[in-house]
Order: C-alpha cells, then structure tokens, then sequence
C-alpha cells in the first residue's frame, strides 16, 4: 500500500515538473516547492543525526550518546562556533556568526590551496610534459596538448596586449577552448538525455496494472487540469 | 530554392514544444519498444581500464566505493555502481561504502539490496561489505579517512561499532584500502579524492561520473591520477558489458550461485534511446545553424 502511495506521488510530481515544458503553472510551483521543502528538511535531519549527534554530541556528552568516541573537552571549541552561527538570525548578534565563516574560510583555503597546489597544478604540468620515448601517436597527442596548454594560457595573460605572436597564440587558445566547451555541451546533453531516458523507463513502468495505471491517468488529470487552467488565464487576460 | 530557404527559415522558428515532442517521442518509442533497434555498444579505452583495474585485484582485498550521487543523477550513476559492486564481490573482495552525498546513503542501500536480490553472490553484511554512515562535511570527510577514519565513523550504518566488525580491523586509514572507487555527480567527487586523498597517499583511485563531469575530470585520467573513467549512461553501458561478459565465463565456477540468471544491466537497453535522441540532437544543431545562416543573410 506504501509503495503504491509513494509511486503515485512519484508520477504526480515527474508529470508536474515536466509540465514546466508547457509553460510556469500550479503544478510545476507546487512540486518545485515541495522538492526544495523536503530536500531541506532530509539534509536537516540527516546531518543532526549522522554528523551533529554522534561526532559532536558524542564527544562532549559519550555516556549518555553513546556513539564510541571518549570525551573530548576540545570539541566544545566547534559546539560554540555552531552556535555562533545560528546568530545569523539575530539582527543585534549576527556578527558573532562571522567568527564561524571567517574560521571555515581561512580553515578551506589553507586545506584548499595545499591540495589544488600539489594535485592540480604540480602533477597537471608534469603530465603535460612530453615524453619522447613513447610512440608516435602518444607524443603527437602530448604535442597537442602542450600548445593547447601554452595557448590556453597566453589567452588568459591579460597584462599585455593581443596583437602580434600574442594574439596569434591567444586565438590559438580560443579554438583549443571552443573545443573543450564545444566537449562539455555535448557531454552536457549526453547526461541530460540520461535523466529524461531514467524518468521515462520509471513512468512506463508505473503505466502498469499492478500500479493502477498510474502514468497514464495521472497524466489525463494533470492535462485536463491544466488545459481548465490556460482557459481561464486566456479569459482572464481578454477581460482585461 | 527560394523555397527551401522559407522551410529553412521557418523551421528555425519552430515552437520550442514541437521540439520538446519529438525529443520526448525519440526517448519514449525505443525505450516501449526494446528491440525496435539495437546498436551495437563498443568499449572504450577509459572504460577497459576501469575494468582491468578492478580485475587486477586480488580476493581478500579491500575497496573503498564512495557514493556522491543521488535520485537526480540515478538513471546515470546507478547501473555503474551495480555493474562495480557485481564486479567486486565475484572476485572476493571485501567492499566498504561511504555515502558523500545525503542521498547517496540511500543510493548505496539499494545498489547493495539489488546485487543482494539478484542472488548471484553469497554475500553477508559484515563479511563481504560494510556500509558506513554519511557525514556532513564533504571534502572534510575525503580527509578524515585519509588521515583517520576512526576519527569521523565510529559506528557503520546500523549504529554498530566497527571495532566489533572484524571486517574492519587494521582498517584506519586510506592506505589500508587497497582501491578507492568514486561514484560522483558533483562536488564531493572525483576531483576531491584526487586532491584529498589519493594523490598524497598514493592509493589508486578510479571513477564512475555523469557525463557533464567528464571534460573536468579527464586531466586526472590523462596524467594517471585517475586509472580509467566511466563517462555517464554509455560508461556505464560498456562497464556491463564487461562485467556481463566475465560473470558469464564464471557460469560453471563456484564463485556464482547456480541456477541464478546473468543478466545484463539497466544502461544497456538504454542505450538505443539515447542513440537515437543524440542523433535527433545533431540534425537540430544542423538545422537551426542552417536556419540562423539564412535569416541573416536575409536581414544583410
């Protein structure tokens, strides 16, 4: 019975949201709206839980959590910064709360700048060197993608102008782009097209009779509905 | 010819929802009717690595799968990690999940529940694989069990202290890992267990991602610091194959429970819709750049 109640809320708000290709309308608000709440309350409760609950609580309070860790007197350093946080809501107090983000900013961008430093800047020129001892194919390939990291560069080197072997190379470097943006709209599309192919093989599924042809009806109600709905708007705008 | 250019034209000035139609009918009408085509699925380099990668491992040893995906990304992620974890358990190996993502923790219940159901594997909680909690913190997280991951899990997904999980003994940190395997649609992904935990650890990592992370993903696959790639639907496609295609060598093994269909994954009988959806994607790029060409030169 739950299962059923959840596949028709299932197919109610894909229909809903795929209404938002006729136009803005009840149904698409409605489950953009209820998306956002449940999302947020999921997150909510799931992180208080799993993370607030046993790895803080369980610090500062172990006997009575109960979550395998022993106390720890340190922890009451990041209990008072989540506090701090929660001043956000209060006009008189919120700059309390910067103490917070000015500790996860600073915290993130030292952690941040050792990582990117090492994994992408480091290895990624090492990788982009070539390799004369590999196969043609292979230091053709690495050939190609030095200019492409050369001309790339020199495109976003703005302290000089683009004319002259600048602004030959810089053009270089916009094609090398256009191809990589040209890559991710076609990868984009790719994935896009997945997630319609995901939702449709779980509509026709539920279109079955163990589901009480859930697809298909809730698909004429919406369609009547809505059809109802632009009617009176279409009235509505002509009295007007 | 005057009259072509009109049909041009007007074409480029198509109602967007006749548009929407037709990609919806190109979706619908492969996927209702299953054997309407079949297009033949070629793997790719990317994703032979991913395969001889895990196929390299050894019964015993032990993989760590990160779930950073969700209901959004599903129909993508989802048959890859299937595909995975039938990959690992066939050969013997003891697969620890982590849940990056909300979701994912849900997502990782049901990949484990179906390769359960499918009854191919002999396969226990706690002795074959473990499910560890999600925690909120993201890259945080990829550091924790890097450095320490009895410092952040204590407990697996049924509030059991993994230290009375004898699967987890010696199991401490990301060295003791063997193979990091990464199921991503975002951020905590692939580019932060390079970054956070792999590259200084020196541990091999491998991913599985939907196909608008690719492009930033394949300069870690180019310079080793990710083994291989399963690019979106079509990866995970040529990832079942493979894996379709090993377990049906093991038919008569003892590894597989007999009398237990093989039976080849979700992307695959995907993969004619989204052929054929591409395909009307290119002819609508065709057209409406013809279309654009000749309304301008009209207005000059």
């Amino acid at each position: 019975m739950y299962e059923l109640i959840g596949v028709w809320c299932a197919v109610l708000l894909t229909l809903s949201i795929f209404s938002y290709l006729y136009g803005d309308n009840p149904f698409y608000k409605a489950a953009e709206h209820i998306f956002v709440g449940v999302s947020a309350g999921y997150i909510f409760t799931i992180t208080f839980w799993d993370t607030i609950w046993p790895n803080l609580f369980g610090r500062l309070f172990p006997s009575y959590v109960k979550a395998g860790f022993e106390f720890d007197i340190t922890y009451i350093f990041p209990f008072i910064l989540g506090v701090f946080m929660l001043f956000r809501l209060s006009k008189k107090y919120d700059w309390l709360s910067r103490i917070s983000i000015a500790y996860i900013v600073g915290m993130m961008a030292g952690l941040k700048f050792y990582v990117f430093l090492n994994s992408n800047l480091l290895t990624q020129i090492k990788s982009s060197t070539i390799n004369l001892s590999g196969t043609y194919y292979n230091i053709i390939n690495e050939v190609i993608v030095l200019i492409g990291v050369i001309s790339g560069l020199v495109y976003f080197f703005f302290s000089k102008e683009h004319t002259g072997v600048i602004g030959k190379v810089s053009r270089i470097g916009i094609y090398f782009l256009m191809i990589k943006f040209g890559a991710s709209f076609g990868f984009a599309v790719m994935g896009r097209i997945s997630l319609l192919i995901g939702r449709f093989e779980e509509l026709i599924e539920f279109s079955k009779p163990e589901y009480y042809y859930s697809t298909p009806v809730i698909l004429v109600v919406i369609i009547l509905i809505l059809s109802y709905w632009a009617f009176n708007e279409n009235n509505h705008v002509v009295e007007e | 010819m005057y009259k072509l250019k009109n049909i041009f034209i007007y074409l480029g000035q198509l109602d967007r929802r006749y548009i929407f139609l037709l990609i919806a009918l190109s979706v619908l009408i492969p996927l209702m009717k299953p054997g309407l085509l079949n297009i033949p699925i070629k793997t790719t380099s990317n994703s032979e690595i991913v395969f001889e990668q895990l196929n390299n491992l050894n019964k015993g040893d032990k993989v760590l799968v990160s779930f950073a995906y969700g209901a959004s990304t599903k129909p993508e992620i989802h048959p890859m990690s299937i595909a995975v974890l039938q990959h690992l358990f066939s050969k013997g190996i003891k697969v620890y999940t982590v849940p990056l993502w909300p979701e994912g923790l849900m997502m990782a219940k049901y990949a484990l529940k179906e390769v359960i159901e499918s009854n191919l594997f002999d396969i226990k909680e706690h002795t074959d694989y473990v499910s560890l909690p999600y925690k909120a913190g993201g890259e945080i997280i990829i550091r924790g069990i890097a450095t320490d991951l009895r410092s952040i899990f204590t407990q697996d997904v049924n509030n059991i202290l993994l230290i009375d999980i004898p699967m987890m003994d010696g199991v401490h940190k990301v060295t003791d890992f063997d193979f990091i395997f990464d199921l991503s649609a975002g951020v905590p992904g692939n580019a932060e267990w390079v970054q956070f935990a792999c590259d200084e650890h020196n541990v091999p990592l491998s991913s599985g991602c939907t196909s608008i992370m690719v492009t930033d993903a394949i300069p870690y696959v180019e310079s080793g610091q990710i083994r291989g790639i399963l690019a979106g639907m079509p990866g995970a496609a040529e990832y079942e194959q493979m894996v379709f295609k090993y377990l049906s060598d093991l038919r008569d093994s003892e590894i597989l429970n007999e009398n237990t269909p093989i039976v080849p994954g979700k992307a695959t009988s995907r993969m004619s819709a989204q052929s054929i959806a591409h395909l009307l994607m290119v002819i609508f790029i065709i057209l409406g750049n013809i279309s654009y060409y000749l309304e301008q030169r009209r207005n000059d």
